[in-house]
């Protein structure tokens, strides 16, 4: 019975010195990025069966991404500057703006459930709107109550899908969890899953989508 | 508030009456009760030489408190739990944060930080024999951090042959806390195992405030104690535990907190001295679960591996010499740092403490400590003196402490972008804060009866926070301006035989703020805790009915309007409050006890939800059952 203890005890004590740094760093993920996240952009083409998929780097304040549906592309501008000849959404941080587009929330939470449904249309859509004080491009001053914006065309419906609360620190962010669905004056439309807004790490502006282009309804 | 004078009143006119009720005997109030926390030596209670409270496992039952954090604010003043940013817990204990109170379990440190606050909710009550707390500084004995006072959690061991526990409780929010402990006793083998588990719902606020909705989250807390009697000189002690707490503080992604701990200690007894070996592994994570991902991503992790002797010389009755050391190596992964790198440090120390009784009615204390910290490059002597007097029912004290905390590695090294707001940058240049604490108290002591004063002082310089800085433009840990708080605290409980007991304590605490200097802390100046209880036992039944309040007065803060510049400040006043919690416990028959608890009893809710406020919804109800089931046998 000594004996035992004693081996016990000792090994639990040779255990835990050799592990200086710590024990069971084997049970949490790495945030290495994976296949899905080593590349930004359209990470995952639509086909008939399967939602497409869009991974993007929106962290700084002071530039749209572009996203061009047909060519399957991604532009960076900066805010003050002219947008891409081709694109049909784009990304500032969280708001979303269109080109030529009308946006629609659904009440539905997964493209495959919204497209079971037969793919439903809603009456009321939302063109972009002009604000003045919507697109925020300087933060630094924030905790200053100072908060310098650009106006900006922004999609009101679109930019709904993330909810940030700054009045607290840090900000709370609560996602609709709803498809969108954008209709384009050339006729074409697409729906919209956005997923997550982080990246492995956590860190805020890295913005994954689900998509289907193009589709009818 | 009427309704607290009422009740004030109540209470006070059975402490007056009770001198009339007192000619029977009556139940010593704990003062037999065995305390370690003041001179790291089993002491009397009646015979520390600084006034220690404690909080006894009667206590914790008759509290019916859920969290640690609930329970020491319902039986001690001056203790507040708030919020602090991202919701996470803060505590104010007479001024002072959770970076300056020193919580310990079996005397040992606890590993890991959150705003410069342990995490509380590891602290599992259920497992609690009693906790011990001194105010004041105490680095002569502690070291680093104890500079507001020592907060050590005592764990539970049986001396029953086996025994066989299961609980459960049920409450408002959806509040469930199931837990159960197993511990034997065969020969010189002794074991106790203990297993809990408690969840509670996210709910939101009814009116407006600094937050509206607070954070659901469960936790999973396992222990295992294991102790080998040798023989009558000789005793090993082997523990290990795991902690997993997760919080939905975020829509997409839980927080997750876990804890791994585990140490071996040896304790050698000859003749009348005793001698302690022990080694100490504490590892905290924090890591966040990305539910789209599926990935927990670890981002935090304090580890600290403890060395640790105690030595004590004993010379008749007279004279306890107490030497020791310490040696820590402490290693931190974090976030906070530069590409989420980490940095580790050595820690060691060494101190000595003189305990003589020059004649039975004085007892002298006296100790120093020396601390070295390798990162912070940091050389620190700290050393206290006290004198206690005790005649007939009568004990007086007076002290002085000293007190340090050395800055942190994530003080010294950070360099965090917050929310890409602006930078947090560490100071490798900072200097430890450094406290002198002055006490005296006068005590009481008459069979059922304990009322005790006490007055401090404490000077606190080079405060380590962060203040804005132009050249780099981002905030930096600096050492501040020096920190004065006074105050006072009152005391009186009494038990008496016919199962009526009450007791009332009140504090108040003064910070002082230089002339033309704005007064940024919120501690509240006045608080007061109330515990009114009646029981009476049969033979098979038996309840205790139980009445806790807890007044805290309002207070009036300063705030800076810019992060950037502290040349304008706006006055908040933080409202005062008063909650009260009444509790029903019965045994209802041998092994079996059900409590029923009404919280918020008159349903207060804030008109604003400040940091500071109560998370409360107004009046919430609890149900909760537990077996002894040892004892049906």
């Amino acid at each position: 019975m000594k004996k035992t203890l004693a081996a016990v005890l000792g090994g639990c004590a040779v255990c835990l010195f050799s592990s200086c740094n710590g024990i069971f760093g084997n049970i949490y993920d790495t945030a290495e990025p994976s296949d899905e996240t080593s590349a930004y952009g359209f990470v995952k083409p639509c086909t008939d069966s399967e939602a497409g998929r869009i991974y993007i780097d929106t962290q700084d304040y002071t530039q749209w991404v572009y996203l061009d549906f047909e060519a399957q592309t991604t532009a960076v501008a900066a805010v003050a500057d002219e947008a891409p000849e081709a694109w049909d959404i784009a990304l500032h941080r969280y708001d979303v703006k269109t080109h030529d587009g009308r946006a629609a929330e659904t009440t539905y939470s997964d493209l495959s459930k919204w497209v079971a449904a037969g793919r439903p249309a809603l009456a009321k859509e939302y063109a972009d709107i002009w604000s003045d004080e919507r697109i925020m491009t300087d933060l630094s001053h924030m905790m200053d109550s100072i908060i310098v914006y650009t106006p900006s065309y922004y999609n009101p419906c679109l930019s709904r899908w993330l909810d940030v609360d700054l009045r607290t620190m840090p900000p709370i962010y609560t996602p609709s969890n709803r498809v969108y669905t954008v209709r384009f004056d050339d006729g074409r439309s697409m729906a919209l899953r956005f997923l997550n807004y982080m990246d492995d790490r956590g860190a805020k502006g890295y913005i994954t989508i689900d998509y289907l282009y193009p589709v009818s309804f | 508030m009427n309704v607290f004078r009422g009740i004030l009143g109540l209470s006070a006119g059975l402490l007056l009456s009770a001198p009339a009720m007192a000619q029977s005997p009556m139940k010593d109030i704990d003062m037999e009760q065995v305390v370690v926390t003041a001179t790291r030596t089993p002491k009397l209670l009646k015979d520390a030489p600084l006034v220690t409270r404690i909080i006894t496992r009667d206590d914790i039952r008759k509290s019916d408190a859920s969290h640690v954090g609930e329970l020491l604010q319902s039986e001690l003043p001056g203790i507040e739990f708030s919020f602090s940013m991202n919701q996470q817990t803060a505590l104010n204990m007479s001024g002072f944060d959770g970076g300056s109170v020193l919580f310990l379990i079996d005397g040992e440190r606890i590993a890991g930080e959150t705003l410069d606050n342990v995490d509380y909710s590891r602290l599992n009550l259920n497992d609690v024999e009693r906790i011990e707390i001194v105010k004041g500084a105490a680095s002569a004995l502690y070291g680093s951090n104890a500079v507001g006072g020592v907060v050590n959690i005592i764990t539970r061991t049986d001396k029953e042959k086996w025994n066989v526990e299961a609980n459960a409780r049920y409450g408002s929010h959806n509040e469930q806390r199931y837990g159960g402990a197993v511990s034997f006793n065969a020969g010189k083998v002794y074991s106790r195992t203990n297993v809990q588990y408690t969840d509670i719902d996210s709910y939101d606020l009814p009116a407006d405030g600094d937050y509206s909705r607070i954070y659901g989250n469960r936790t999973w807390d396992f222990k295992e104690r294991l102790i080998y009697t040798a023989n009558d000189h000789l005793k090993f002690t082997a523990r290990a535990g795991y902690f997993f707490r997760e919080r939905d503080a975020q829509a997409i992604a839980k927080e997750r907190y876990r804890d791994f701990s585990g140490g071996v200690k040896g304790n050698y007894v000859f003749g009348r001295h005793d001698a302690e070996l022990a080694y100490t592994f504490d590892q905290y994570d924090k890591s966040d679960y990305n539910l789209f991902t599926e990935k927990d991503i670890r981002d935090y992790s304090n580890v600290q591996h403890t060395l640790r002797a105690l030595y004590n010389f004993r010379i008749g009755k007279k004279y306890t010499l107490t030497t020791g050391g310490d040696f820590m190596r402490d290693y931190l992964l974090s976030y906070q740092f530069a590409e989420n790198g980490s940095k580790s440090q050595y820690t060691a120390d060494i101190f000595a403490q003189f305990d003589w009784n020059p004649i039975e009615k004085i007892n002298v204390i006296a100790g120093v400590r020396y601390d070295w910290l390798s990162e912070a490059h940091l050389h620190h002597l700290s050393s206290k003196a006290g004198i206690m007097y005790k005649t007939g029912n009568c004990s007086l004290r007076g002290s002085y402490a000293g007190g340090f905390r050395a800055p942190t590695l994530k003080e010294m090294f950070m360099n965090f972008d917050m929310a890409n707001l602006f930078m947090i940058y560490g100071n490798p240049d900072l200097k430890a804060e450094s406290s002198h604490n002055f006490s005296l108290s006068a005590e009481y002591l008459r069979s059922g009866w304990n009322v005790a004063v006490t007055g401090f002082c404490n000077l606190v310089d080079n405060r380590i926070s962060t203040a804005w800085d132009n050249s780099l433009n981002g905030m930096r840990y600096v050492n501040t301006s020096a920190l004065r708080i006074s105050g006072a605290e009152m005391y009186v409980s009494m038990k008496l035989n016919c199962g009526v007991g009450a007791r009332l304590s009140y504090a108040y605490t003064h910070e002082h703020a230089k002339a033309g200097e704005p007064m940024i802390s919120p501690t509240r100046p006045h608080t007061a805790t109330l515990r009114a209880e009646y029981g009476k036992k049969w033979k098979n039944y038996s309840f205790d009915l139980i009445l806790n309040g807890r007044w805290l007065s309002a207070v009036e803060a300063d705030e800076y309007t810019s992060l950037t510049s502290y040349t304008q400040t706006v006055r908040r006043k933080y409202p005062a409050y008063t909650l009260w919690k009444l509790t029903l416990s019965q045994d209802i028959r041998k092994g079996i006890r059900v409590t029923l608890a009404v919280d918020n009893l008159f349903n207060y809710v804030p008109s604003y939800y400040y940091y500071n406020s109560p998370a409360t919804t107004g009046t919430t109800f609890y149900a909760g059952v537990s077996l002894d089931i040892d004892r049906f046998f």
